[in-house]
């Protein structure tokens, strides 16, 4: 479990808190979905989350945050990273080996998984995300959208028991997009694995997450099940935060039809909806 | 040049040498190139560069590294040549003195360069980073900053690019500068990319440390480095070297 109590954050030498005053709960094998605008403290969410904050990156740092009961601030980043796996946005900047294999290898090795274990790992976390035929490549020889599957490969090897993902899918096409959110489903379903998920792609996010959180300005302005954020629709609108089409469908129609529709947060959904009301 | 340090994939006699063995080729040939003062001698040590090269299957990479190292080894020889005043004139201010120390200083430096070029061309960093904990008992955060620093270099060139690119697009026409009026254009990006690759490098020591840094040991490297007959073939041939270099 994942709790965050009152968290306020401010880095170092800036005058801004990055966060503030966040509260927040993710349950044992809960799909978070974080969504906001541009510069809205979503990847700083994620650090605290990772002990990278307070320990990497250091600031003003008021409240807790726990995982697994553990205080981050009391818990080094060696302990937090045993249970808590992170993408990183910037791909590049994540990548520490030249080589595909040496990538996927490097935690596995650092966390000491049993050597008879490891080639198992790597061909099940290559496979998984689709990418089992570039294990020997070199990472420049790769294209954006492949480096940022061998990145999340180099994550799912190591099976944590908390997967942060800071907008995963932001160099893939929509079919590699729907890919990664089906295996996060796939984790999160059959292994019991906590899934936060920052992302842009609202779609794609409405469909998976269990539940939304939206960040603005350093704060969270609604959390919830994904069904009950959704019907706040125009407030996500003012945030700058697009809401998916079915979404805005399901509202239009409750206001030309003066009836309240049910919020629709896939295309089944909303064919239901419009064929009800066609009759 | 983008992948001048890049590792060349391949079986040959060479990359299946323990790395610690190729780095200590790499190393007695520098002494030997320092050792010795004959000039025979030294073009010899080049054919062993290059022969290195042809059998490690990376011909074409050692090409374009003996074509980059000529064009300092043609400058550096004609500044030597016409600096050096001792001995016969040969030629106007040229002597026989010059010539010779002149050929031995460029050949010298080709040699002691070409080694370490190939090297990074026929052994994987991660290989190199793991056997120097495993076998030699580097301290691993010593070896990750090395195999990091070599694995930044096409990085920062692609971010270079990256800059330049960006500077191209807002109507900077570095292709019609040459020369210094060039370098004086590319000076100022050097801040950008100082910048991002600062930023660069701390996100990396984040990433590493969220996936353990701190908690490797020897042991944790996956691979295992033994010594195998052809690296006590090659310790046999970096004696003989040494001892040539000694007696020639």
């Amino acid at each position: 479990m994942i709790c965050f109590k009152d968290l306020s954050f401010t880095y170092k030498g800036e005058k801004a808190p990055a966060l503030s005053e966040i509260n927040l709960t993710v349950e044992d094998g809960g799909f978070l979905g974080i969504i906001g605008p541009a510069g809205a403290g979503k990847t700083t969410l994620a650090r605290a989350i990772t002990g990278m904050i307070p320990h990497h990156y250091t600031g003003d740092f008021y409240g807790s945050v726990a995982v697994n009961g553990l205080d981050t601030v009391d818990t080094s980043i060696d302990e937090i990273s045993r249970m808590v796996g992170m993408v990183f946005q910037d791909v590049e900047s994540q990548i520490i080996s030249p080589l595909v294999e040496d990538e996927i290898l490097y935690g596995l090795e650092n966390f000491g998984v049993p050597r008879e274990e490891i080639p198992q790992r790597m061909a099940e976390a290559l496979q998984k995300v689709g990418i089992a035929d570039l294990q020997e490549r070199s990472i420049a020889s790769l294209s954006g959208g492949q480096r940022q599957k061998v990145a999340i490969a180099s994550i799912i090897a190591l099976k944590p028991q908390v997967l942060v993902l800071d907008e995963p899918t932001g160099e893939l096409d929509p079919r590699s997009s729907r890919q990664i959110f089906s295996l996060l489903k796939e984790l999160n379903e059959e292994q019991g694995i906590t899934v936060i998920l920052i992302e842009q792609k609202i779609m794609l996010l409405c469909e998976f997450a269990k539940q939304l959180a939206v960040v603005s300005g350093g704060k969270i302005i609604r959390q919830g099940n994904t069904r009950d954020v959704l019907a706040h629709a125009d407030e996500l609108q003012a945030l700058g935060v697009n809401c998916p089409r079915v979404t805005t469908l399901s509202r239009m129609l409750s206001e030309k039809t003066g009836a309240a529709q049910p919020v629709c947060i896939n295309l089944e959904e909303a064919e239901k909806m419009v064929r009800r009301l066609i009759g | 040049m983008n992948n001048l340090f890049q590792y060349v994939p391949g079986k040959s006699v060479i990359h299946r040498m323990n790395p610690i063995t190729k780095l200590l080729i790499t190393i007695v040939i520098c002494v030997a190139a320092f050792l010795s003062d004959r000039l025979l001698f030294l073009a010899g040590l080049l054919a062993v560069d290059l022969l290195i090269g042809v059998i490690g299957g990376v011909a074409n990479r050692t090409w374009q590294i003996f074509r980059g190292l000529l064009k300092i080894a043609i400058f550096l020889f004609l500044l030597q040549v016409l600096l050096t005043r001792k001995g016969t004139p040969v030629f106007w201010i040229i002597t026989d003195q010059g010539l010779l120390t002149a050929g031995k200083v460029v050949l010298r430096l080709v040699v002691v360069c070409m080694p370490l070029a190939l090297m990074l061309a026929v052994t994987r960093i991660s290989d190199l980073t793991n056997a120097l904990v495993q076998v030699l008992h580097v301290p691993y955060q010593y070896a990750f900053t090395l195999s990091t620093a070599i694995r930044f270099i096409p990085q920062f060139m692609e971010e270079m690019s990256g800059i330049m690119e960006a500077q191209t697009a807002r109507g900077v026409a570095f292709d019609k500068a040459r020369g210094l009026k060039k370098f004086s254009m590319i000076l100022p990006l050097c801040a950008p990319l100082l910048i991002s690759s600062v930023r660069r490098t701390d996100q990396t020591a984040a990433a590493a440390e969220v996936r353990g840094f701190r908690l490797r040991t020897r042991q944790s490297g996956y691979k295992r480095y033994p010594f195998t007959g052809v690296d006590f073939g090659a310790f046999v041939f970096c004696g003989a070297l040494l001892a040539a270099a000694i007696i020639l």
